[in-house]
């Protein structure tokens, strides 16, 4: 580790994978709602679990990012950060207005909630995955902006990399398209239509630059490859990101009320949408292939390979099944959705901000790499995390498919919960590729209490 | 140290045009790849023919996966039940994703300057 400041990283890392685990607990609690629903009825209704599951992961993912940038950036910039102090100021709100946020979400009715947050004096809640009360966006605003000072001063003052201004932009990114979860239109269509300038230009616009700039740090640590090499590809990869992503938002308005040119704006960008990924799977072997160096933290090069493909899988062909307008009209909102959700929120998002830790965590706690047993734990939770998403993925296709079949498709179509009665054995067997991937998480937070000597390269 | 350009330049397009095969022009990418490794089939450079020879076995497997499978399975399924189509449709995703990922491995070789052998499908002689 370069700068002492890179340092404020690490509590940010530790929230991050805590509320991970919260957020696979939910999963695994709401999935087996799914089949037996009166399962923790009245004490965790399945609205709640869904909601603390996808704010979980929201929030960790935010943590995860906001730790990547605060280590990555000072080594970035060739200096200490701007203001450590500040950075731990923040990350004390931050993680006490989650944690209340959620505390909230379970021990107070949601309608009480509102109320007592002031949604009435400006009402954002209520809408899927932007739930948080009044006070908590207002929150992660400030959070934001505070962050966003912080390493803007530091990259202004320091050296300016490709990596650190994609970062930096992407963070930028984030903080500006949040502010449209504070534009609650009374007309549901506009409701709508801007609701996926936070949600979609989150996950398909900037969050892509943030995970572009921390794989492209990881893989010039790791590679030794050179850095002119590593940031054209970064460049290339941005912009087709960029270039697809904002008007493929399309793919969301087909059947909102929006007009109908969207059908071809948005078949046609979001069909280009793999290309990214297509071109991050491409990056990070090719990368690995033209290393200079063996590098001893072999799990950290693992989860970057594994990034790369998982992305391509998750968000690039599951996203493309069912993209294109004709086809979306049957799979919206069916279990395919859910399928593509988990692989792509995982392969592109979970498994970058793993790879980054797993790359920093080692050098923060004063070695290159864990020891060799160490790393074979965290490599085995890798593939037990990473089969068990592909099951899920599979499972939840498979229950989209059938879904699609009896309530669109069939001559005598079923209503959605008769449908989901029949899709039941495909939601056990999601549950137990949940509870592996349980196995493989925990083995992961395992892999940080073994000791012993460092690894060193082969 | 890179290999000279010019060494790899074949094997990149031939994994490329395996590339497009999948998912941009099947069939129209298959005879351009089949008429590079006519032209280059007595190189003396073995990673052109490695690459060459790789990319137009996987290719011809790949027909026989992805068009003759699926044939059989909507022969033998019904396809008024949903079953099939479960099947059918988690058939093809998945060997479609597995061969393009393979090749994307493939091209990483090339690009690399590296021999690379499919696994399962590619041949060992070149």
């Amino acid at each position: 580790m370069k700068y002492q400041s890179q340092m404020v990283a690490k509590p940010y890392f530790i929230a991050a994978i805590g509320l991970f685990l919260g957020q696979i607990l939910f999963g695994l609690i709401m999935g087996l709602q799914y089949v037996v629903g009166d399962f923790l009825f009245p004490e965790i209704p399945f609205n709640v679990a869904r909601m603390v599951h996808t704010n979980l992961l929201i929030v960790w993912l935010l943590f995860g990012f906001m730790g990547a940038a605060y280590y990555l950036i000072p080594e970035e910039s060739e200096r200490e950060l701007h203001s450590p102090k500040l950075a731990m100021v923040m990350f004390w709100i931050f993680l006490a207005a989650g944690v209340m946020t959620i505390l909230g979400y379970l021990f107070v009715p949601y309608a009480t909630l509102a109320e007592m947050t002031g949604n009435n004096l400006l009402a954002t809640m209520g809408r899927e995955f932007l739930e948080q009360p009044l006070p908590t966006k207002v929150g992660i605003v400030v959070v934001a902006l505070a962050m966003l000072y912080n390493l803007s001063m530091t990259v202004l003052r320091g050296r300016k990399t490709a990596i650190n201004l994609v970062m930096l932009v992407g963070l930028w990114g984030l903080a500006i398209f949040f502010l449209f979860s504070f534009y609650n239109p009374g007309n549901i269509v506009k409701d709508k239509y801007f609701w996926w300038w936070v949600v979609h230009l989150w996950v398909e616009g900037v969050w892509e630059l943030i995970m572009g700039a921390m794989l492209a740090f990881v893989l010039i640590k790791v590679t030794g490859v050179d850095r002119e090499v590593i940031e054209k590809w970064l460049y290339v990869i941005i912009a087709m990101a960029l270039i697809t992503g904002l008007i493929g938002t399309g793919h969301h308005y087909y059947w909102i009320g929006a007009p109908e040119y969207w059908q071809w704006w948005g078949s046609v960008f979001s069909a280009l949408e793999p290309i990214p990924f297509f071109m991050m799977t491409v990056f990070a072997f090719n990368m690995v292939n033209r290393r200079r160096r063996e590098h001893p933290n072999k799990a950290a090069v693992l989860w970057a390979l594994g990034t790369g493909v998982m992305a391509f899988l998750g968000a690039g062909v599951w996203g493309f099944l069912h993209t294109l307008a004709p086809v979306n009209f049957y799979t919206h909102g069916s279990q395919i959705t859910a399928a593509h959700g988990h692989m792509a929120f995982y392969g592109a998002y979970v498994m970058v901000v793993i790879t980054m830790i797993s790359y920093t965590m080692p050098l923060m706690r004063g070695r290159a790499a864990n020891s060799p047993l160490a790393q074979v734990v965290e490599m085995w939770s890798f593939w037990l995390m990473t089969v068990a998403m592909v099951f899920i993925t599979l499972f939840l296709t498979a229950a989209g498919i059938l879904q699609i079949w009896l309530q669109r498709i069939s001559d005598q179509p079923m209503s959605f919960m008769a449908a989901q009665d029949q899709v039941a054995l495909f939601y056990w067997l999601r549950e137990g590729a949940g509870v592996i991937f349980l196995i493989g998480l925990l083995l992961y937070i395992g892999s940080f209490f073994i000791k012993g000597k460092a690894a060193t390269a082969d | 140290m890179n290999p000279p350009r010019d060494r790899r330049t074949h094997a990149v397009q031939a994994e490329a045009l395996y590339l497009i095969n999948l998912l941009l022009a099947p069939g129209l990418a298959f005879l351009v790849l089949l008429w590079l490794a006519r032209r280059h089939r007595a190189s003396v450079n073995p990673l052109t023919r490695s690459h060459l020879r790789q990319t137009l076995t996987v290719s011809v497997w790949a027909g026989l996966l992805l068009v003759g499978v699926p044939a059989i399975i909507a022969l033998v399924g019904n396809l008024d039940h949903p079953a099939t189509w479960i099947v059918l449709l988690l058939y093809v995703l998945c060997c479609h994703a597995t061969l393009v990922l393979l090749g994307v491995l493939g091209l990483s070789r090339a690009i690399a300057g590296e021999t690379f052998v499919y696994p399962l499908l590619g041949s060992r002689k070149w």
